[in-house]
């Protein structure tokens, strides 16, 4: 592929967890033909190939730290490799793979809303629902340009 | 126990899933007098489940694990399929063949590429800080690629068939829920040639690596055990259906044309007070002299043939390895890659039989049976599921076999095997414990649902006083 990538993970039965699910969601209503997006639970190895030929992607996640509904976006750079375990891969070190394999790296950008709730359940707080279209928003008018 | 000597433990156990930890006891001259693998997680779904309408026990049952929920969802859905008393339509049959298959590529891949090829590539003494899978990453990247491209493969069926990789609930009572599209068929048929071409290259890297284990070989669970599969009524390997065999360690047929619906004829569980793990043995042997391994290794002793060309001819050579069964679970690495090798083979030709793509993929039917037992090969070995329900066909009483079970005592024998060969209490280095590990891993437990693991998966290993005092540890970061 050569459009974005969108990678939207969490666990969807953990409310907040679950963000960039309902993020994938929508932002798949708008039938964007660029984007190609990908829900999954954890960032895995597997994920460096289509990293690797996108021509940006947007990691989307839900934050543990900060203000309940707080949206944060920036840039992403790879890192080098490091860590023990697959399931510790970070959206850097995804980067860092994809770049050491694959000899590329697509640009990449994360989105993260810091959650309230992360008990069990489908539904997102209040605060939280708040700031999806911002982040569908941020994706769309990228994907738009 | 060596109750006046000192203990190492290993805790936990790391590049497995689930968890679990090892003890080793030692005696006043610091060698290795006893060995405990001990699984320190519960999960209890055979609990929970009673009380559920079974019609949600596939889906249910598929949330054990993050790894092999389709092997769970197949399993289950078989039991399912005993409760309702339908036959599935000859389509269902062969897409959940394929679907298990699948799984068992991505699994094995998992297994080989991810968990154990940091042994392998880097050395059983490599420093621990760089023994995981980025170390193999930089070593080398080949090796790597293809890693990530294999699990990629088998993943991308599960998808394709079952909506999503982790979890599907494609596989329902019946047969299965959608039948497969064309577009999807031949997308899947062109990513098997390159599929067959990792699997064959990874073999042959394998049997050249292979040569610089012999110590392993020998020392890595290498003793006289039962071997359990499942096989077709010809002697070939099947993942889906067929009767149980039971191989001794010489290679020679205890027991053949089993019914997996009647495991409990021949199979006894024993619960021990120092692991969560159930240990499975051969009933007519009593416990724990029916001890018996399942999984890659038991399943190509004791199978007389694949059934496919490559796959054949690497079992050919395989057999070759001993003369009696193939003792070692060392080489359980090579029998998971022969199995990648079969399920592309296989999937492949039962992709391109017209009848794949038949609309007719399940049987409707309301419970006309209380009790229904499914039965499977999962990647790590025969897999059981055993429901009743009431007349309203809730779930009343559960039993799971789990494979990793099955080979609890072999694995319990192996540990103290190699600990025995390795292990100097008195002169801990990294290595020595790196294989009590790695013996492990060469069986591939399946603990639990991986995605349960939060943060560093540390090792730490301390040598205790009989007093109770820490006299030497090792930790790795």
């Amino acid at each position: 592929m050569s459009g974005i990538l969108v990678i939207a993970y969490g666990n969807p039965l953990r409310c907040d967890d679950g963000l960039a699910w309902h993020a994938a969601e929508k932002l798949s209503q708008l039938n964007l033909s660029n984007v190609e997006i990908i829900t999954c639970h954890q960032l895995t190895p597997e994920l460096a190939v289509p990293l690797s030929q996108a021509a940006a992607v947007f990691f989307i996640d839900a934050a543990r730290v900060g203000v309940p509904g707080e949206l944060a976006c920036g840039p992403l750079k790879p890192q080098l490799l490091s860590g023990i375990f697959t399931h510790e891969c970070s959206p850097a070190s995804l980067l860092g793979l994809a770049q050491e394999l694959y000899g590329r790296c697509a640009p990449a950008f994360t989105i993260s809303v810091c959650g309230e709730c992360f008990d069990h359940g489908e539904t997102l707080s209040a605060k939280v629902e708040e700031s999806l279209p911002r982040v569908v928003a941020i994706v769309s008018d990228f994907a738009n340009d | 126990m060596a109750k006046n000597g000192r203990n190492i433990v290993i805790d936990p156990v790391t590049r497995i899933e689930g968890h679990a930890k090892i003890t080793l006891h030692l005696d006043e001259q610091g060698e290795v007098a006893d060995a405990r693998f001990h699984v320190t997680q519960f999960r209890g779904f055979e609990k929970l489940c009673e009380g559920r309408p079974f019609t949600e026990m596939p889906s249910l049952m598929a949330r054990i694990c993050g790894i092999c929920p389709v092997s769970h969802l197949i399993t289950s859905a078989k039991a399912c399929d005993a409760l309702l008393a339908v036959r599935i339509p000859p389509t269902a049959d062969q897409l959940r063949r394929i679907f298990n298959m699948a799984q068992i590529v991505q699994s094995h891949a998992l297994s080989v590429f991810h968990l154990s090829s940091p042994d392998l590539v880097l050395g059983m003494d490599a420093d621990p800080a760089k023994t995981n899978l980025w170390g193999v990453f930089e070593h080398d990247p080949q090796l790597a690629r293809d890693g990530i491209r294999l699990r990629q493969f088998g993943q991308q069926i599960i998808e394709r068939l079952g909506g999503k990789r982790i979890h599907p609930a494609w596989v329902v009572p019946g047969g299965v829920s959608e039948p497969l599209s064309q577009q999807d068929r031949d997308a899947i048929l062109a990513t098997v040639p390159e599929a067959l071409k990792i699997a064959e290259r990874t073999l042959a890297w394998f049997k050249q690596i292979a040569e610089r284990f012999r110590e392993e070989i020998m020392t890595f669970g290498n003793f006289p055990s039962l071997f359990m599969g499942t096989v077709k009524p010809d002697g070939r390997i099947t993942f889906y259906d067929g009767k149980i065999r039971i191989v001794d360690a010489a290679g020679d047929v205890l027991a053949g044309g089993l019914d997996g619906t009647r495991y409990f004829d021949y199979l006894g569980e024993k619960v021990e007070p120092w692991s969560y793990l159930k240990s499975a043995y051969y009933k007519p042997h009593g416990y724990p002299d029916g001890m018996y391994r399942v999984g890659p290794l038991a399943r190509l002793n004791v199978a007389d043939r694949c059934g496919t060309p490559r796959a054949d001819q690497e079992l050919a050579e395989f057999k070759e390895l001993q003369r009696t069964a193939a003792l070692s679970s060392f080489h359980y690495h090579q029998a998971r890659l022969i199995e990648i090798l079969y399920c592309v083979e296989r999937l492949e030709q039962l992709l391109n039989d017209p009848e794949i793509l038949s609309k007719h993929v399940r049987a409707e039917a309301k419970p006309n049976a209380l009790e229904g037992v499914g039965a499977a090969e999962a990647p790590r070995g025969t897999l059981f599921h055993h429901y009743k329900i009431d007349e309203q066909g809730l779930v009343r009483w559960a039993n799971l076999i789990i494979a990793t079970g099955q080979n609890n005592l072999a694995m319990n024998r192996s540990v103290l095997q190699v600990a025995k060969h390795f292990v100097r209490g008195n002169e801990l280095m990294p290595g020595m414990l790196n294989r009590v590990e790695a013996v492990i891993r060469a069986f591939d437990p399946c603990l639990s649902c991986s995605t349960h693991a939060v943060g560093q998966m540390a090792l730490r290993i301390q040598l205790v006083s009989p007093q109770g005092e820490i006299t030497a540890e090792l930790a790795r970061p």
